[in-house]
């Protein structure tokens, strides 16, 4: 076998997914004049930034076996301390950290309930999610945190030798997670969970730590999101982070990661992500109304969690 | 009398729930002088029927195993609501409109099985990409504008009390969950669930058909959310396409709460039930107290990872005491 054909084996989620974007640029860019322009492009980057950097997060969280539905929340709740930090005219580098700390102790808190009380991750992070939009309602009610100072705006308008700020924020995010992931023991301790947490256990693994960090990790992801998204619209509103938890995890399972654990990609998810905002922009640039966006995204996960399963299935046997 | 520690942990859970509904009373009158009143009963029963019939159907799909859950529950009684209101629109007889709108249930419920049971999709995702696309639909078909304009005769259903008991709570739900706890306990089917939950493998070995009794419970999850969107539709004489917001989480809420076990095989309805009354009880005390919505959410969500925690912990116990029973039995064999 040749080195290039074992390659595109490995890597056939994240070559369907390109070319599965080239399709949807070809077909909106039929459509629509404005979708290919320089302008629209960096739009849809710029507004990208949050969900890739938590899309990062989740694949790992997937990965080990879990889930957090409660990133939104998490995104909410670290964005009204920021927007609270400002307010009290807090310098901006001490705003930022206050912003990712909330959200990485959020996190860790997601993670001690899987890991420690030993509550299932779907049930503990719904149950979380009820608890920030809780906090999130009685500190900013029905009103909006606004008017909020620029001082953090590089980080979404700004650029560096023409490239977005965003482009290195997710490389950062990116190339970390992936030295974790892939040069780190951690992150095969964590496939080993995600595969069967029992072996895991049993070969000497911190199970329990692993999956703690994984979940702070994620936290401290969606609190960064945070900082860029008060850094974008200087605001916080009671709808923040509403769709957040489902794209990311959509994103997750589009890019290859299995629901079940112990396999994932993080390019794949960041292809996910691209394919995802690509198609929202895409989508009302044609003139359909946003209000589709739901019925695409669902449609799009049955399609490809079809096509996983039936696949699987073909390869493993039936199991009932 | 049996001893305490010998019960049955599914009776044990119940008198749990029980003393847990009485503190919740005491704390609401306690809150609100209002709480401890005739008027309150109405009120509170007003609440009951629609999530408890989507507790219900979440508690049948979890019990029988896969693990399965629902998640696509609060945006099938959005869509059913808004197909019925639609139908009726249409000029089709409100109650023709009505059994319309339970077939589609069914078959909103029947997509989601094959997803699950025939495709092999794990139920989690299968349905949360459900709960995407059918609130979607709900709301891009309408433009997320309600449907209104249902006859006043349609009211009886929703609004209409007889003795201070309101009729969609006495003729709806009080049978159906009679009539699902007989089929559940005392019928074939029934011991069928608890057997594909228990141990899938084992109950397909003994002819079961695992998939296809899953399916049937994906479908009554379906028909149940129509059944609860026609009630819906029958209080508020509209259709909106965000009815369910919310539901999916407070209906694995009272099925956990009720001590449905998350990965099947054990639960009881009349703990789903009690945990309807309970988790009913604490939003109208708290309205009655007049204590922001905030608290409700955040008390529902702590309730939640609660009484799953609590599941798991006495769980441990009662895998320490078979443990403990069986090993005695051993020894004692041995010598």
């Amino acid at each position: 076998m040749t080195s290039l054909s074992r390659f595109a084996r490995g890597a056939q989620r994240e070559l369907i997914l390109v070319l599965a974007i080239l399709m949807i640029c070809a077909l909106f860019a039929s459509q629509s004049e404005f979708f290919l322009t320089e302008r629209n492009l960096t739009t849809v980057l710029r507004r990208s930034v949050d969900l890739a950097i938590i899309g990062a997060g989740m694949t790992l969280v997937i990965m080990s076996g879990g889930i957090d539905v409660s990133v939104g929340g998490i995104l909410a709740v670290s964005a009204i301390f920021i927007g609270r930090a400002f307010e009290a005219d807090l310098p901006a580098p001490i705003v930022v950290i206050i912003g990712v700390s909330v959200g990485t102790l959020l996190g860790l808190m997601n993670g001690a309930i899987c890991a420690k009380a030993k509550v299932p991750p779907i049930i503990a992070t719904l149950g979380s999610m009820y608890v920030f939009i809780a906090v999130l309602y009685l500190v900013i009610g029905g009103t909006w945190i606004s008017g909020l100072p620029d001082t953090l705006s590089f980080l979404t308008r700004g650029d560096v030798a023409g490239i977005p700020v965003g482009v290195f924020i997710i490389a950062a995010v990116y190339g970390f997670c992936w030295i974790l992931l892939h040069r780190q023991p951690w992150g095969r301790h964590l496939c080993a969970i995600g595969n069967d947490e029992g072996a895991a256990r049993l070969v000497g693994i911190p199970v329990d730590r692993v999956k703690m960090q994984a979940y702070a990790l994620l936290g401290l992801l969606a609190g960064l999101a945070a900082v860029l998204y008060v850094a974008r619209l200087r605001n916080v509103e009671v709808n923040i982070g509403t769709n957040v938890a489902l794209e990311a995890i959509a994103a997750t399972i589009l890019g290859g990661a299995n629901i079940r654990g112990g396999v994932g990609s993080l390019i794949g998810t960041l292809l996910g992500v691209i394919f995802i905002k690509l198609m929202q922009n895409g989508l009302v640039l044609i003139g359909v109304s946003s209000l589709w966006e739901g019925v695409v995204i669902g449609g799009l996960l049955v399609f490809v969690l079809s096509v996983d399963a039936l696949q699987s299935r073909y390869r493993y046997g039936r199991s009932l | 009398m049996t001893a305490w520690r010998d019960r049955d942990p599914t009776t044990k859970r119940l008198f749990f729930l029980a003393g847990l509904w009485l503190l919740v009373i005491v704390i609401s009158s306690l809150l609100s002088p209002h709480f401890l009143q005739a008027s309150t009963i109405p009120f509170l029963l007003q609440y009951v029927p629609i999530i408890g019939l989507l507790g219900i159907g979440q508690t049948l799909v979890i019990l029988s195993g896969g693990p399965g859950i629902d998640l696509s529950v609060g945006a099938m009684l959005s869509l059913v609501g808004l197909a019925v209101g639609w139908l009726f629109t249409l000029g089709v007889d409100i109650y023709a409109a009505c059994l319309l709108g339970i077939a589609f249930g069914a078959m909103l419920g029947a997509v989601n099985g094959v997803l699950i049971n025939w495709i092999g999709i794990p139920s989690l995702m299968a349905t949360l990409a459900t709960l995407f696309a059918y609130s979607g639909l709900a709301l891009a078909l309408t433009g997320g504008t309600p449907i209104g304009g249902l006859p006043d005769h349609f009211t009886w259903l929703g609004q209409g009390q007889i003795w201070l008991i309101p009729n969609h709570f006495l003729l709806v739900f009080v049978p159906v969950a009679i009539i699902l706890h007989i089929v559940l306990t005392y019928m074939r089917v029934g011991r069928h669930i608890y057997a594909a939950g228990n141990d899938e493998r084992a109950a397909h070995l003994i002819g079961i058909r695992v998939r296809r009794l899953r399916t049937g419970l994906y479908m009554l999850s379906g028909v149940l959310a129509a059944l609860a969107a026609i009630m819906n539709l029958s209080w508020f004489q509209a259709a909106r396409p965000d009815a369910g917001i919310g539901m999916e989480l407070l209906s694995v809420t009272v099925a956990v709460l009720g001590g449905t076990y998350i990965f099947g095989g054990q639960g009881r309805i009349s703990g789903t039930v009690l945990a309807i009354l309970i988790v009913t009880t604490l939003q109208v005390g708290l309205q009655l107290a007049n204590v922001s919505q905030a608290w409700q959410l955040g008390v529902i969500g702590v309730l939640l990872i609660g009484s799953v925690g609590i599941n798991t912990l006495l769980d441990r116990q009662s895998l320490g005491q078979s443990l403990g029973r069986n090993l005695g039995r051993l020894l004692g064999q041995t010598k």
